[in-house]
């Protein structure tokens, strides 16, 4: 269970990254989307007790990240975005190095990470140092870490970014064997609705919306996106590019004039509320 | 204390390393080798003890100060710190992991020059203690020094001009390859700040090479205490 009032982090150049941000996470695996510089990895690295908050309240399983961040850490695991493993090392070394760290025994630590990466297809690789790994094989080993670790809570900071679409099925199929409740971020409108049971939209450090992404999508039943390159009136203008809701009945009409139709993501809610995002 | 994770960060880091990236071990022997090269030459021998004195200090310093890019990279590029932080493993367990991988780094180093000292003649059974002493109070002073000026590194394109700038000053400018008779006190007591200096001269009083300079002893201890202690609470951990 993640719990936020009114979190707010400003950093010391004057920038907030988090302003009042509340929300409430409980579910199995929960996104949390947004931009690039919206406030997830601040979000996280204030959860994981890596970052302390400006102001407001942060509880990871009831425990306050600033009076009880020792307790939370014994129960977390925090892959940090973009961590890179020592490339001289083994997968098999580094998963064993983290979890005796976690206070496991050298034996109980070779056991668990060599059940672990072998669960998630690395039985052959993890013998061999790290900077031969493909990076989806890099990214597999630090959820190998939080498999293995079995701790009540993980948490992935934008676990594929930069990930060929291979490599991230596989790291979404790693993800998916995670026994813990999961508090992923992301800026990939189809991890969040691959993954996740909750979806929480944040930008420029304010929750936006909170809901299963079939919740957040309700408002948009019955209708498809229409995109025209150029100008048009009630249109949300992204760049060049307008986009347009409109009934699904409506489509052949918009196909006939040559405007290109999508059918709704999660992408959608961002770009209603004039949130541009990657997709 | 978490001695098991600090030991197999050692381990791993440390050994495992230095067994897999032969590079390493020439990339620390370079510095020290040139100058003991120098050292003969230009004393035409004369001097050589001392740089073989000289070049444990400057082998084990070196390669410490110069890890200030290591875990300056390993918080700022890999995100080491950060998965750690997030974890038991508290500061002084992955300090204490860190500096024991830097001495063995040093190892391969540390059994050559004792072949060299052995055929020197300048080692007496005391004379090794004392350096292991030394040593000891040197790479946890020097790598306390490591992790304050690492963790003020705050973008990746300067840690390793930091690292090697540092490295450099502090090894190569106190007395480490000539005799401390050389310079006047006063520059003693002024490059004493660097724990290399103290080290330096009483190795080389300790081996009999120049007078035994007593007031030296307390330096090094009282340096290594307050660079340990300053590096435990100047170290960022959790991030304000």
């Amino acid at each position: 269970m993640i719990e936020t009032e009114k979190l707010t982090k400003r950093y010391s150049d004057g920038n907030y990254a988090l302003r009042e941000l509340d929300i409430s996470a409980s579910e199995k695996v929960t996104a949390i989307i947004g931009r690039n510089g919206a406030g997830k990895t601040t979000l996280i690295r204030i959860l994981s007790t890596q970052l302390l908050p400006t102001s407001g309240t942060a509880r990871v399983n009831g425990m306050d990240v600033v009076t009880e961040a020792g307790s939370i850490r014994k129960s977390i695991v925090s892959i940090p975005q973009e961590a890179a493993p020592i490339g001289i090392l083994t997968a098999f070394e580094q998963v064993k190095l983290y979890l005796v760290g976690r206070g496991m025994s050298f034996k109980d630590s070779a056991q668990s990470a060599s059940m672990a990466l072998d669960e998630l297809d690395l039985r052959e690789a993890k013998h061999y140092p790290t900077d031969t790994l493909s990076g989806g094989m890099k990214r597999k080993m630090f959820v190998a870490m939080a498999l293995a670790a079995n701790a009540e809570v993980v948490f992935l900071d934008e676990p594929t970014t930069g990930l060929d679409p291979i490599s991230r099925l596989e790291v979404w199929s790693a993800i998916r064997r995670i026994h813990s409740t999961v508090i992923l971020t992301t800026h990939y409108m189809e991890e969040a609705e691959q993954l996740s049971n909750e979806v929480i939209l944040v930008d420029h450090g304010r929750s936006l919306e909170q809901g299963t992404a079939a919740d957040l999508l309700s408002r948009f039943r019955g209708k498809i996106r229409v995109e025209i390159n150029g100008q048009c009136q009630d249109c949300i203008h992204i760049g060049s590019l307008s986009i347009k809701y409109v009934d699904r009945e409506m489509a052949d009409r918009y196909i006939d004039m040559g405007f290109a139709i999508r059918p709704i993501t999660l992408e959608d809610i961002f770009i209603s509320r004039g949130v541009t995002i990657e997709s | 204390m978490n001695l098991k994770f600090t030991f197999l960060l050692a381990w791993y880091y440390g050994l495992r390393t230095v067994g897999r990236g032969p590079s390493y071990i020439i990339a620390s022997l370079s510095s020290p080798l040139t100058l003991l090269f120098i050292v003969f030459i230009i004393s035409r021998g004369t001097l050589v003890k001392y740089a073989i004195v000289g070049g444990f200090i400057g082998l084990v310093a070196s390669v410490a100060l110069s890890s200030a890019g290591d875990a300056a990279f390993m918080r700022l590029q890999l995100r080491m710190q950060d998965l750690y932080v997030a974890s038991r493993v508290n500061p002084s367990d992955y300090m204490l992991g860190l500096t024991l991988s830097y001495l063995m780094f040093s190892l391969p180093g540390i059994v050559l020059y004792s072949i060299l000292g052995y055929f020197e003649n300048v080692f007496t059974l005391p004379d090794v203690l004392a350096l292991a002493g030394i040593l000891a109070l040197l790479v946890v002073s020097t790598s306390s020094i490591s992790f304050i000026v690492s963790s003020s590194i705050k973008h990746v394109r300067n840690v390793w001009g930091i690292a090697g700038i540092m490295s450099v000053v502090m090894t190569v400018l106190p007395p480490t390859f000539y005799p401390y008779t050389f310079i006047p006190k006063i520059a003693i007591y002024a490059l004493s700040v660097s724990p290399v200096t103290p080290a330096a001269v009483l190795t080389q009083g300790a081996f009999g090479l120049s007078p035994l300079m007593t007031m030296e002893i307390p330096v090094i201890l009282v340096e290594t205490v307050v660079y340990f202690s300053l590096a435990r609470y100047l170290t960022r951990w959790r991030e304000k």
